[in-house]
């Protein structure tokens, strides 16, 4: 017994210790960010670097309004995140719904489309996209920038959400249709309610992803839609790098991201490994 | 009233290569509680659904007071079904659960409150119209679903296996109020199960399926007392007829031997049939077919004893049995007037003065 627990006290620790080592190459470049962004430029580029300075905000007052102020950027981040969130959800639950339940001819090879756009690499879209957008001169639009966000986030989620929607039993459907409720009801009244926490994780993935991506913004934007991802580089340039302002933006930044992260870790967690756990619904 | 009338003529339903239903042909009366029996696969649940909507025929008409309904929605044919899982909205209260069908059906909000709370009363959980199905046992919330169901008056009401879920003592319980809640609502009622008990007890008339097929429609008296056929003389009964190959000779009924006189004249040229005989109508008879006991089983109130003549086994119920041992000859004879006929061929009953 006390050989039992003294083992599973070892496991423990080696697992915590594991864990630990591995955090910290995680954290340890959001800690570096977060140190420089309180130095001076000078003392950021300083070798052997100091250990001990005198912390400065202006670094995070340059960021916001200076004259490479990222608020602007901020807003756009925000516009494109929010409204491609809003627009995934709108479309995907139905045609999750539609996944899940509908005898759609062609079902199958629908499906496997879906998820192969989710395979493509990104780097192999880009120039098409752009040409696309150039043709109908959408490049640097609000529009433009985030259909192209839908094309990523709306597979995604209708994947994401077609298994939460498989593992409501049909019984509970028919049983509406029998009382009467027409498909949109059932939608709305049945299916939805009990599909919120697979629509909050998959919310919280869509939102993350666009306001995290980078190569597109930097690619298909310009001076109109700026995402803050890209407004960045402005503290990058060919005769300097201004680190420790980089910093102080990087981290704004990622504000919204650890906040949500934190808010909702939980529901993450659960969207995760849905697909490891799930067993699916018949048919 | 005489209203609920259901008829269903050559209904056909495939699943790919699967026949599920062969020629199905029902005519169920106003009010009446009617049991769809039969063991699983055999197309008694797809009976249902497709009464629902829920499963169109591919062949077939369905009609409900003589109106066609067979492709109809589920939504359109006023029907209320309870279904084996209670197929309960988690997310809403009991409450909301029952009020749904009103609500769909554009109840004035003012009729839904009391309707809602007549139908929980009706069933004995109005006391828990604030609870989520979650928090309800396995038979509040099989009552949960009845209500639900019976909270509108629809033109049919369907069960699929309601009892299934429940455990044996609830069950019994619940058997009888059923019965009692369906002849005060006054609606056709049909009604899934593989529990053939469940189906005599409650049903005023049943249809017994097999394999896609429907081989006796009758009330329960008629579908145990006067078995159709070979193959529902071996489904009916608990445990069900002994059948065993017999010769009959006019009124002269040989069994391995052993010659038993007939009450009654059979409708029937002679010679190879297979008779049938409930457990029950066996006598241990010093006179009788030596057999060997098998098994004695204490039941109770009776004795089961599982007897073998020659390579057949015989089950018969006796009040009591004090066994020498396993191996055991026991002599057996027939009760002549309980005795029933079938044509071995054909499998069809042989008609007798009883019938």
């Amino acid at each position: 017994m006390s050989l039992h627990r003294r083992a599973a006290t070892r496991r423990k620790v080696v697992l915590m210790a594991v864990a630990a080592a591995l955090l910290l190459v995680w954290v340890f470049p959001l800690i570096w960010a977060v140190i420089v962004s309180f130095k001076s430029e000078s003392d950021v580029l300083a070798y052997p670097p100091t250990v001990f300075f005198e912390p400065i905000g202006r670094n995070y007052e340059d960021a916001l309004f200076g004259d490479f102020s990222i608020l602007d950027s901020l807003a756009t981040s925000a516009i494109v995140s929010v409204s491609t969130t809003v627009l995934t959800i709108v479309l995907a639950v139905p045609a999750a719904y539609a996944f899940a339940r509908l005898k759609l001819p062609a079902k199958k090879s629908i499906g496997f489309y879906t998820l192969a756009t989710q395979m493509v690499p990104p780097v192999g879209l880009v120039i098409p996209y752009f040409l696309i957008l150039n043709k109908v001169s959408m490049l640097d639009t609000y529009t433009g920038m985030i259909i192209v966000y839908l094309t990523f986030s709306l597979p995604f989620a209708i994947w994401l959400m077609v298994s939460y929607m498989e593992d409501i039993p049909f019984e509970m459907e028919e049983a509406a249709f029998l009382d009467k409720a027409t498909r949109w009801q059932t939608l709305w009244h049945i299916i939805i309610p009990q599909v919120r926490g697979g629509i909050a994780v998959t919310v919280i993935f869509v939102f993350l992803n666009a306001w995290n991506e980078f190569l597109f913004a930097v690619q298909l934007g310009g001076n109109t839609v700026r995402p803050v991802t890209v407004a960045m580089y402005n503290f990058v340039s060919v005769e300097q790098t201004l680190w420790a302002k980089l910093s102080a933006a990087a981290l704004i930044a990622m504000l919204p991201v650890v906040i949500i992260g934190i808010a909702a870790q939980k529901q993450i967690v659960k969207g995760l490994t849905i697909g490891a756990v799930k067993g699916g619904g018949r048919r | 009233m005489s209203k609920g009338r259901v008829n269903l003529k050559g209904i056909y339903k495939r699943f790919g290569n699967f026949v599920a239903l062969k020629h199905i042909d029902l005519d169920i009366k106003p009010v009446e509680f009617f049991a769809l029996l039969g063991p699983s696969g055999s197309g008694k649940t797809t009976t249902l659904r497709m009464l629902a909507g829920l499963e169109p025929p591919d062949e077939g008409v369905f009609a409900v007071d003589g109106e066609d309904v067979t492709y109809a929605p589920p939504g359109k044919r006023d029907i209320a079904m309870v279904f084996q899982n209670y197929a309960l909205y988690p997310h809403m209260t009991v409450r909301d659960n029952i009020a749904f069908p009103l609500k769909m059906d554009k109840v004035p909000a003012a009729e839904i409150e009391p309707a809602v709370v007549r139908a929980a009363e009706r069933v004995h959980i109005e006391h828990l119209l604030h609870r989520r199905p979650g928090q309800l046992s396995g038979g509040q919330q099989q009552r949960c679903a009845l209500a639900r169901a019976i909270v509108r008056q629809p033109k049919l009401f369907l069960l699929d296996e309601p009892l299934s879920n429940l455990d044996a003592q609830l069950r019994l319980q619940t058997r009888v109020e059923l019965k009692k809640l369906q002849r005060s609502l006054n609606v056709t009622s049909i009604y899934v199960t593989h529990d053939q008990e469940e189906a005599m007890t409650l049903a005023d008339r049943m249809a017994v399926f097999l394999d896609g097929e429907i081989l006796q429609v009758g009330t329960p008296d008629e579908v145990f007392n006067r078995p159709r056929t070979i193959a529902v003389a071996s489904f009916i009964g608990s445990p069900p007829m002994n059948l065993l190959p017999a010769k009959l000779d006019g009124r002269r009924l040989v069994v391995d031997g052993h010659v038993t006189e007939l009450p009654f004249a059979p409708d029937h040229p002679g010679g190879d049939v297979t008779m049938g005989i409930r457990p029950s109508h066996v006598r241990i008879d010093p006179d009788g077919l030596p057999t060997r006991l098998y098994l004695s089983e204490n039941l109770g109130e009776s004795v089961l004893l599982n007897l073998y003549l020659g390579e057949y086994l015989v089950k018969v119920r006796v009040a009591s049995f004090a066994s020498a041992g396993d191996d055991e000859t026991v002599p057996i004879s027939f009760e002549p007037d309980a005795i029933h006929l079938f044509d071995t061929t054909s499998g069809l009953r042989i008609r007798t003065a009883q019938d």
